[in-house]
């Protein structure tokens, strides 16, 4: 019984310890994200230039 | 030297400085006009075709409404024309995609069968309990008609 509560009590430490660094990098992500969709939406012909382009350069080197 | 070159422009004669301008002879700023009026109409062409391609396209609107999608798409295209398409990464990424959609199709169908085995099995179980029943009230119902019987005896 005592196990089961000192375990409980740890996986709630650890939980506690772990939220906001997930919250964080959630953020992060989420923020990340939302700038490429704006740069993509403001420079579209930049970006699909740059797309094909890179996808032709792996293309070369994938056919090696 | 000079003398064979000066009558030539780009290698076309100059007919105006020849003093041999008539009337269908054409003079050098006249052709250089003639020529800025071709590529001015070619270039208004060219992007007019453009504008017209954009339109036709969407392409604009296919970014906004779907930003990821259109730069995979352009990616796509990319690798195609870098000649990827026929490379041994293609193969081992198409085998993979293939793989994982035949397991992801599999899945429920999977489901359904181990759904319809379970479900099967806890009928037979109940059936076996129920006829268990049935058959030990069988059995007893027969001894006891034996048991009469050799009582009558």
């Amino acid at each position: 019984m005592e196990m089961t509560e000192q375990f409980e009590k740890t996986a709630r430490e650890l939980e506690d310890r772990i939220r906001p660094q997930i919250e964080e990098a959630k953020k992060k992500v989420s923020d990340l994200n939302e700038r490429a969709v704006g740069y993509i939406k403001e420079n579209p012909g930049k970006c699909l230039l740059g797309a094909i382009a890179a996808g032709y350069i792996i293309g070369r080197i994938a056919s090696r | 030297m000079e003398s064979s070159e000066s009558g030539t422009l780009n290698g076309q004669r100059t007919e105006g400085n020849s003093g041999r301008a008539g009337g269908g002879a054409i003079s050098v700023g006249q052709r250089v006009d003639r020529v800025s009026d071709t590529a001015q109409e070619a270039w208004s062409r060219t992007r007019e075709t453009v504008s017209e391609i954009k339109e036709r396209l969407d392409i604009d609107g296919r970014v906004r409404r779907n930003p990821y999608g259109t730069m995979a798409a352009a990616l796509g295209i990319g690798y195609v024309l870098g000649g990827g398409f026929f490379s041994p990464l293609t193969a081992r990424l198409f085998r993979l995609g293939l793989r994982l959609g035949i397991r992801l199709a599999a899945i429920p169908f999977l489901e359904n069968e181990i759904r319809g085995f379970a479900e099967a099995a806890v009928a037979g179980s109940d059936g076996q309990e129920g006829d268990g029943e049935v058959a030990s009230s069988g059995e007893g119902k027969r001894s006891q008609q034996k048991g009469t019987k050799g009582g009558k005896r």
